[in-house]
């Protein structure tokens, strides 16, 4: 559906991981600066990759976790996180919640119901609907 | 309040349609009947029931200057129904469908209808008068899905179809011998049957429930990802907008004025979007809540609602009788709502609407002291 025609073919997916690697550099020295925040949102920026190659998914999905991870006051995060990032959070929760990893998905369940707070049942349905832009 | 009457006239209605004075109301009761209910001292009686169909009645229309009635449903039948004295006196159209039609409306001239199909397909139907004979024609292979709703332009010929590819197309219908070409209203008019105008990509997931604005320059649909699409300048060069909302998706829309359009569906509360002077949409309020308490968000609430929903509390009595439009927290329709329809016109404007759903209830509503004049 839409965006289709926008997905690049496999010979890019080393440029893909070379960008989410420089991407994983970026946010390891933002979590040492005590910045998980801003971590997080330069791991969801240029999330999903637009590719259907599984092989980039779980890298930029390593990536991500890793900043999700690192939050641990949750009502600050969402005190500072734009709701552009709402629905593409919320998608990466829901991988998170699908590896069956005990603390990934306890700090997925923690996010997940202040997101739904925030976001509304909505949010929920725009990532799921969305079978074209997985993560 | 918003709701001024409530109709509990069965469990579960898939659609209905008022009569062209509005004394009447056709609806199907979730079976192969159509039921028509009319005003007779302040008390709805069954004056009609239309029994044709083998299958679920999906769609129906009533043509307001013609009184004609047209109902699909899943048995890949059409019906138009005229009265004849007393009776209602049908006349099959045969559609030549493989699947089931899923909806119907009469163009604004009212010598053709548009049935939404499950067949991928769009069938135009006009009126032959030396064979006394409804012809269906067929738009193929253009829909790479169920059509789930159609909506006709002002002008008669282009046609807006929502489906389950999350598409929503505009299409010519232009019928030699039926339509006249008018050299004033430009390059729409001049193209010829089935071809498609543009096709709008915006959703990701299921599309339903499509309308024109009363001018036809503004065109809305609905997306099963709790989206609502705005289109302007409908051609080569489209300009959209998307809304998020935080609630459960739409199901259908209705544009009250150029600038306010009316969203029902699975939050049982009809939704206010309205575009401000930029032109920019998003969402108002919900029309079923009092004033007082706007937006605040009551995740707790929605919750619990939709439990109480889950256990049944939903059993409310099968009366038919006007049930006080005083429900305390404004919310009237206790499941989805799939159908709505302007009642009062004046202009441009639609004041009152009608809402059913599955919670088999047709709900007027009234525009009127709202504190949404600001928007019209």
């Amino acid at each position: 559906m839409a965006g289709a025609e926008k997905f690049v073919e496999a010979d890019n997916a080393e440029a893909i991981i070379t960008r989410i690697e420089h991407k994983s550099r970026k946010i390891e020295s933002l979590l040492k600066q005590n910045k998980p925040v801003e971590a997080l949102k330069t791991a969801l920026e240029g999330s999903p990759p637009m590719t259907r190659d599984e092989r980039c998914k779980s890298a930029n999905w390593i990536v991500v976790h890793r900043a999700l991870m690192a939050i641990k006051d949750v009502d600050g995060m969402f005190s500072s996180l734009d709701p552009e990032y709402y629905d593409i959070l919320m998608k990466y929760l829901y991988r998170g919640l699908s590896t069956g990893d005990r603390p990934t998905c306890d700090q997925c369940l923690r996010i997940h119901e202040k997101l739904t707070e925030r976001a509304g049942l909505g949010c929920i349905l725009r990532s799921l609907a969305d079978t074209v832009n997985t993560v | 309040m918003a709701a001024v009457a409530v109709h509990q006239f069965a469990q579960c209605i898939t659609c209905h349609a008022w009569s062209p004075d509005r004394s009447m109301v056709a609806f199907c009761p979730n079976n192969n009947e159509v039921h028509i209910y009319k005003l007779l001292e302040d008390k709805w009686e069954k004056v009609h029931v239309l029994q044709k169909h083998d299958q679920i009645v999906s769609g129906i229309d009533w043509s307001r200057r013609s009184n004609r009635i047209v109902t699909v449903s899943h048995d890949r039948n059409s019906y138009v129904w005229n009265q004849e004295g007393p009776e209602w006196v049908p006349t099959l159209v045969i559609l030549r469908l493989n699947r089931a039609a899923l909806c119907v409306q009469w163009s604004p001239k009212e010598n053709k209808f548009a049935v939404g199909s499950g067949a991928k397909t769009v069938c135009i139907c006009y009126y032959e008068q030396e064979n006394n004979w409804w012809v269906s024609k067929l738009i193929r292979k253009k829909h790479d899905s169920s059509v789930t709703s159609v909506a006709w332009h002002p002008n008669n010929i282009l046609l807006a179809t929502t489906s389950t590819d999350g598409k929503c197309r505009v299409f010519s219908t232009f019928i030699k011998g039926v339509d006249t070409r008018e050299s004033k209203s430009g390059s729409s008019s001049d193209s010829k049957f089935g071809e498609q105008i543009v096709q709008l990509d915006l959703s990701y997931s299921w599309a339903f429930g499509v309308k024109w604005s009363p001018s036809g320059n503004t065109l809305s649909y609905v997306g099963h990802n709790s989206m609502v699409y705005f289109v302007d300048d409908v051609g080569p060069s489209p300009l959209a907008q998307n809304v998020a909302f935080r609630n459960l998706p739409l199901r259908d829309v209705l544009f009250v004025s150029e600038k306010m359009v009316i969203g029902v569906g699975f939050d049982c509360n009809p939704m206010v979007f309205a575009a401000d002077e930029s032109g920019i949409w998003s969402f108002v309020r919900f029309l079923g809540e009092k004033k007082a308490s706007s937006s605040s968000s009551k995740y707790g609430s929605q919750f619990s609602e939709a439990f109480g929903k889950l256990y049944g509390q939903s059993k409310h009595g099968l009366s038919n009788d006007t049930v006080e439009p005083s429900r305390a927290q404004g919310v009237v329709h206790e499941n989805c709502i799939n159908c709505i329809v302007p009642l009062t016109k004046e202009g441009f404007r639609t004041k009152r609407f009608s809402t059913s759903g599955l919670d088999g209830k047709v709900v007027i509503w009234d525009l009127e002291n709202q504190d949404l004049s600001d928007h019209f």
